[in-house]
């Protein structure tokens, strides 16, 4: 049985090839720039808060697949988990979320629609967005993970390149389904740019190029419930940079400060991702399909 | 159960090699704007940045135009060496790069810089004056 596990991941393995995995720096914030058709990316990324008095320390670790299935549309699942200091680590759900980019040509400002279905306890801290007040960081595990959420998310991401300059917006709206928490709303803002603008000849892993730097700032707005109230909800402010470990891997890095009592002092997340490229069309012909 | 899967592994190995696209026709309905086709490329005068150009190239068009830019005919993809790609301007190879073409599947990239999309350019031209040798990764 191990050794068909272990024939099954070498397969998996041979399908990639070399692709262009340099990826977008941001973390909570979307782009327009659309995972590209037939290839599967996994992320394995982390959040870890560093608490205030009163709340305790955590990490998040969470899985990410993320699928091409046309040059405008984007499939995703995750599943996350958490883990608190002195209390326990819990598997806290499931997300499955689509990007639809309505526009097939490049403007200046690139609308993308997007809808997630979630199924998630009320542990989750992976904060992929932060929208209502935020994540419940003081009470433990075995009280939270009880309260089990059904929701829709929804977003819209505009996104803009302008010269190397990436700018994003994104407004979030949620839906809880399984309690009458009105419409949550969030929200997220992000600038990027690559640190080189022309390709050495070389294959260097550490030169400027490899490199993307920018900023992000995502915060909850309130709800439909308790009103607009974005001083009274979590908010951070985050430099963020991403590398070209390898032509499949990137390695995502951030260090996000809270602005108000209700974040965290700092959030760190670290994220690395790995690209098949061509993996639908070569699952396909496995399964027969016609060249 | 071993033979199978070594089998598997050779056989989906394989399919990365195969094909290429001497038959390719232009899409008629993506054309550039007349005022993207005039952009010059401002590199024309730095040839020597086409090294980095092949290098994108492999990075991220050879998985659907193959290595040597000749296009696999299971993916539609162009081959660029073709006359109908290598006559148009570099300003209209810098549209479509930026803007792809989604109802064929070519994915915009935009996301890269634009100084890197003109190396891009740069690099395609030199399919057409020394042929396939050029792109070898090889060579």
């Amino acid at each position: 049985m191990r050794a068909n596990g272990f024939q099954f991941v070498l397969l998996a393995f041979s399908l990639a090839i070399p692709c262009a995995a340099q990826e977008s720096p941001f973390v909570v914030t979307y782009t327009h720039h659309m995972e590209e058709p037939g290839n599967l990316e996994f992320e394995t990324s982390s959040t870890v808060g560093i608490p205030r008095s009163g709340q305790r320390f955590y990490a998040a670790p969470y899985m990410e697949l993320e699928y091409g299935v046309t040059t405008q549309w984007t499939s995703e699942l995750y599943l996350e988990s958490s883990s608190v200091w002195g209390d326990s680590t819990v598997f806290t759900g499931w997300r499955f979320e689509n990007r639809y980019k309505p526009l097939r040509r490049e403007h200046w400002i690139n609308p993308v629609l997007y809808l997630e279905y979630e199924s998630v306890n009320e542990a989750s801290r992976i904060q992929k967005e932060i929208e209502g007040g935020g994540p419940d960081l003081i009470c433990s595990n075995r009280e939270l993970r009880g309260e089990h959420a059904h929701e829709l998310e929804t977003k819209l991401i505009l996104s803009s390149d302008f010269h190397d300059w990436n700018i994003s917006e994104n407004f979030i709206a949620t839906k809880n389904l399984s309690e009458s928490e009105g419409v949550e709303f969030g929200y997220a803002f992000g600038v990027s740019r690559p640190l080189a603008r022309l390709a050495s000849g070389s294959n260097c892993r550490f030169c400027s190029e490899n490199f993307i730097a920018g900023i992000e700032m995502y915060g909850g707005l309130g709800s439909t419930l308790d009103g607009f109230t974005p001083r009274g909800t979590a908010h951070y402010i985050a430099p963020v940079v991403s590398w070209a470990v390898s032509d499949n891997a990137t390695l995502r890095l951030s260090t996000g400060f809270g602005l108000t009592d209700q974040s965290n002092p700092v959030l760190l997340r670290v994220g690395y991702s790995y690209e098949l490229a061509g993996f639908g069309s070569r699952i396909s012909r496995l399964f027969g399909a016609k060249r | 159960m071993k033979v199978l899967c070594t089998a598997m592994l050779i056989f989906v190995s394989s399919l990365s090699a195969a094909g290429q696209n001497p038959s390719y026709q232009q899409d008629p309905q993506w054309i550039a704007p007349a005022a993207a086709s005039g952009k010059p490329n401002p590199l024309t005068n730095k040839p020597e940045t086409a090294a980095g150009g092949r290098k994108l190239f492999l990075r991220n068009c050879a998985e659907c135009h193959g290595p040597n830019g000749v296009g696999m005919e299971k993916k539609h993809s162009a081959d660029l060496q073709l006359p109908v790609v290598q006559q148009q301007s570099d300003g209209a190879l810098f549209w479509k790069i930026t803007n792809g073409n989604a109802s064929k599947g070519m994915p915009s990239f935009s996301r890269l810089p634009e100084l890197q999309r003109w190396q891009l350019i740069l690099f395609l031209r030199t399919l057409k004056a020394t042929g396939p040798a050029a792109a070898d990764p090889a060579k």
